[in-house]
């Protein structure tokens, strides 16, 4: 990784790593334990959403119909070429191309900001049909199976689960983009943009398994 | 048993031990001295100073709420409180010694402080983030308190549903979001263990030549990073459904109360080697100190670590046999249950080993690592008691329970966090405490916990139920026994509070190696500088490297 490196990019040494190499195999190794424990917090909804659906088919499927497909189907898409303009980002940064870095990033951020529109779009339309069944206010209106029921209540906690983390990677992402855009940044700190494209990968794969498991299974 | 002296705490053990080389102002305790210098240090062994501080603490908290337990069931009609109080003097007992006392302890304390100078590092790898997990830790403390003064809980520890989320009229939400935050805390610690361990060895520390303490945090890690993520799914769900209606526990939300209990155990089983593997890596060091002899089969004791770390992921469901899960689960359960019996005799054949034929001293740290060593071969046959699925239906959820898990966490963490405490203690501070004392309270303890902890196993089998505060008139006696016996206890926990605090200002200044340890640790001053060495350490040639190694030799076969 930290071959093919431009000149002028790298990353400067804290006073307890003994060389750059060191340094750097910390960061990696760091945010992917970090990236398995986000994947297991995740994981056992998704084992729950499965074994739920295999359990009892029809109910399920009845209530994943009511999910808003298109939306869904939308936000992958846009998720995806985020994950396309940060790889982008972390492809300049390595090159030293410092303004294109910025941009690829606030490129990201927007993108993630969009999926965030369109969920809380998603998210109105539910509430519009009395399908969020905590609200006493909005009697639920699908089918009154305690599998429904539970269903939905895990593609709530799913996707709400998904939204804070993306909600808290574009806050990252904005603060970084503010320090990334001063000049010097690439040579001292290039190692900060790998391992946080690494994190904002992942959000868009937890995504990528939560549509299919909970929109298109079955449709 | 060789030369134990008579002069309280100096170091007598070996009178040409060179003094501390630095001067005051150079070692880590004073060379900064303001307050921000402190809370906002990034230096591992000042966190670690910081965790003690706060976990003795919340282990104080946890003690008086035991006591009130103790004192109600001196009655059997429960005329001493309310049920009402009773379950919530369980419930804070329970969630403060587990959550913020047992899991912590060792790790962020001794393994902080302890494993970057066993390593030869400057540092752990990521400072700023273990001091922020420090912060982390604190703030979830901080709503377990407010649990606490604005009323209590009273779900027990385990909060199972739908008890913790529909039934309990109490302040269940702040501890629960209490216990998430905490396990964020663990994780950030465990991670920065794992990639300490793995990025910033010395060169030529090469991993069969950590010690077994590093050995043993490098498993506790892996739980924390493996299973303390389903737990934080498992309490967010139960703040969801208790804090939004959003269910998937409660049956009237068309969830599943046993879906709880799959995913907290899948956790709370690990956790309960995040508890004893720290203490066995503690154990690890101390025996062959005090032996001066070469721990018996160094590798597999390494390799036990790990498998425990493994196994114990395997056997949640013991803890669910009368919840109707299916009988060829119960029975695979069972099975796996006793393998993980396994890996725990290792250890403690090779401890015994390792005292068989050692030049033995009984010095304080030994007499609780032999303490240890009894109390948790106790604690672990009678785990095969309850794995055993017929006898199970018996003593499930009686005091027989209550029982075993007290001899393996407070027996295999407890003891093994005095030990550490005492054997580390002129490292941590520079000072000696006073050895008449430390084996005064030693013996307090161990004689203490077994007259409050060995009639529950009697009780429990005679069928005391467990979290209930009324019994039959006939279980007064023992009650009453197991009472006094935690008097007993306390005394023994409050002597060496006493006496090490006394030690900070009046102890004798402690030698770089007063115990003739093996060991990076004790290469560098008491206490450490700022850095840690002030030249690279060498790393021995082997692992304890003791005088007495008889066993070498089959080691390098085995
Ligand atoms: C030798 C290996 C062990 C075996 C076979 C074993 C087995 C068991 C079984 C079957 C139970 C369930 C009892 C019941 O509720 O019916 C149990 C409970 C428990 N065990 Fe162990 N155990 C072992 C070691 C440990 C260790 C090392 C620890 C802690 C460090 C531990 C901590 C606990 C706790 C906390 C409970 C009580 C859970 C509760 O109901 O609140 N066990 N053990
Ligand atoms: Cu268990």
């Amino acid at each position: 990784m930290s071959k093919g490196l431009a000149d002028g990019v790298g990353v400067a040494r804290a006073g307890h790593f003994e060389t750059v190499a060191q340094q750097r195999a910390a960061a990696t190794l760091g945010i992917w334990a970090w990236l398995i424990t986000e994947l297991l917090l995740f994981s056992a909804l998704f084992l729950v959403a499965l074994i739920v659906r295999i359990q009892h088919p029809e109910a399920t499927v009845a209530a994943a119909k009511h999910l808003k497909f298109w939306i869904g189907a939308t936000n992958t898409v846009v998720l995806i070429c985020s994950s396309l303009t940060m790889s982008m980002a972390i492809e300049f940064s390595r090159i030293g191309w410092q303004r294109a870095m910025v941009r690829a990033m606030l490129a990201t951020a927007a993108l993630g900001g969009l999926f965030l529109v369109l969920k809380g779009y998603e998210y109105y339309a539910d509430w519009d049909e009395h399908m969020m069944p905590f609200l006493g206010s909005r009697p639920f209106a699908l089918a009154e199976t305690p599998p429904a029921r539970l269903f939905v209540n895990l593609y709530y906690v799913a996707t709400i689960l998904h939204a804070v983390h993306l909600f808290t990677g574009i806050a990252l992402l904005l603060g970084m983009t503010w320090m990334a855009a001063k000049a010097g940044f690439l040579s001292r700190h290039q190692n900060w943009i790998e391992v946080y494209g690494l994190y904002w990968h992942f959000i868009d794969l937890v995504w990528v398994l939560a549509f299919p498991i909970l929109y298109v299974v079955n449709r | 048993m060789s030369a134990s002296g008579s002069v309280g705490g100096t170091a007598r053990r070996e009178p040409h031990a060179p003094e501390a080389t630095l001067g005051r102002k150079a070692d880590y305790l004073h060379a900064d001295s303001t307050l921000r210098s402190w809370f906002l240090t990034t230096d591992h062994k000042r966190i670690a100073i910081l965790y003690l501080a706060s976990i003795t603490g919340f282990f104080v908290i946890g003690a008086v709420a035991a006591g009130v337990v103790r004192l109600a069931l001196i009655v059997p009609n429960g005329a001493i409180m309310t049920n009402d109080t009773y379950n919530k003097a369980f419930t804070i007992h329970g969630v403060v010694m587990v959550w913020f006392f047992l899991i912590p302890s060792i790790p962020a304390t001794f393994g902080n402080f302890l494993i970057p100078l066993m390593i030869g590092a400057k540092d752990l790898a990521f400072p700023k983030l273990n001091l922020t997990s420090w912060y982390v830790f604190m703030a979830g403390a901080f709503f377990t308190l407010v649990s606490l003064v604005l009323g209590g809980v009273d779900t027990g520890w385990t909060f199972y549903a739908p008890l913790s989320t529909a039934f309990s009229n109490t302040w269940v939400l702040p501890a629960l979001i209490g216990v998430t935050i905490v396990g964020f805390s663990s994780i950030l610690t465990g991670l920065n263990f794992v990639v300490t361990i793995h990025t910033m060895r010395a060169p030529g520390m090469t991993w069969f030549k950590l010690p077994i303490f590093v050995w043993a945090h490098y498993a506790t890690s892996l739980i924390f990073l493996l299973a303390t993520p389903v737990i934080t799914t498992a309490l967010i769900l139960l703040i969801m459904e208790r804090g939004f209606h959003i269910g998937v526990f409660d049956p009237a939300y068309g969830g599943d109360p046993v879906l709880f209990q799959h995913l907290f155990w899948f956790y709370s089983h690990p956790a309960v080697y995040i508890m004893v593997l720290p203490g066995m890596g503690v154990i690890s060091e101390i025996v062959p100190a005090f032996a001066q002899k070469k721990l018996f089969g160094y590798r597999f004791v390494a390799y036990a670590s790990i498998g425990l770390a493994s196994v114990t992921f395997f056997v949640w469901g013991h803890h669910m046999f009368v919840n109707g899960q299916s009988d060829l689960a119960s029975l695979v359960f069972s099975a796996l249950s006793f393998a993980v019996a396994v890996p725990s005799a290792v250890k403690v054949y090779n401890w015994t080993a390792t005292i068989h034929k050692g030049s033995l001293r009984l010095d304080t740290p030994m007499l609780y690592a032999m303490g240890y060593i009894g109390l948790f071969v106790l604690g672990g046959l009678t785990g095969l008691y309850l794995a055993t699925l017929a006898i199970n239906q018996h003593i499930h959820a009686t005091y027989f329970v209550v029982a075993h898990f007290h001899y393996i966490m407070v027996g295999g963490t407890v003891l093994a966090f005095l030990g550490g405490l005492h054997f580390w203690w002129p490292k941590f501070t520079g000072r000696m405490y006073s050895e008449p004392w430390g084996r005064v309270s030693a013996m307090l303890i161990f004689i203490g916990f077994n007259v409050t902890f060995f009639p529950q196993f009697i009780l429990g089998y005679l069928g005391m139920p467990r979290r209930y505060a009324t019994y039959p008139v006939e279980f007064q006696l023992l009650n009453v026994l197991s009472s006094a016996g935690a008097t007993i206890l306390a005394a023994g926990y409050i002597f060496p509070m006493l006496y090490l605090v006394y030690s900070l200002w009046f102890g004798c200044k402690a030698p770089a190696n007063p115990w003739n340890a093996k060991g990076l640790e004790w290469e560098t001053g008491s206490p450490p500088p700022k850095h840690n060495f002030l030249s690279p350490p060498a790393v021995p040639r082997i692992p304890y490297d003791y005088p007495i190694q008889a066993q070498e030799a089959q080691d390098q076969h085995g």
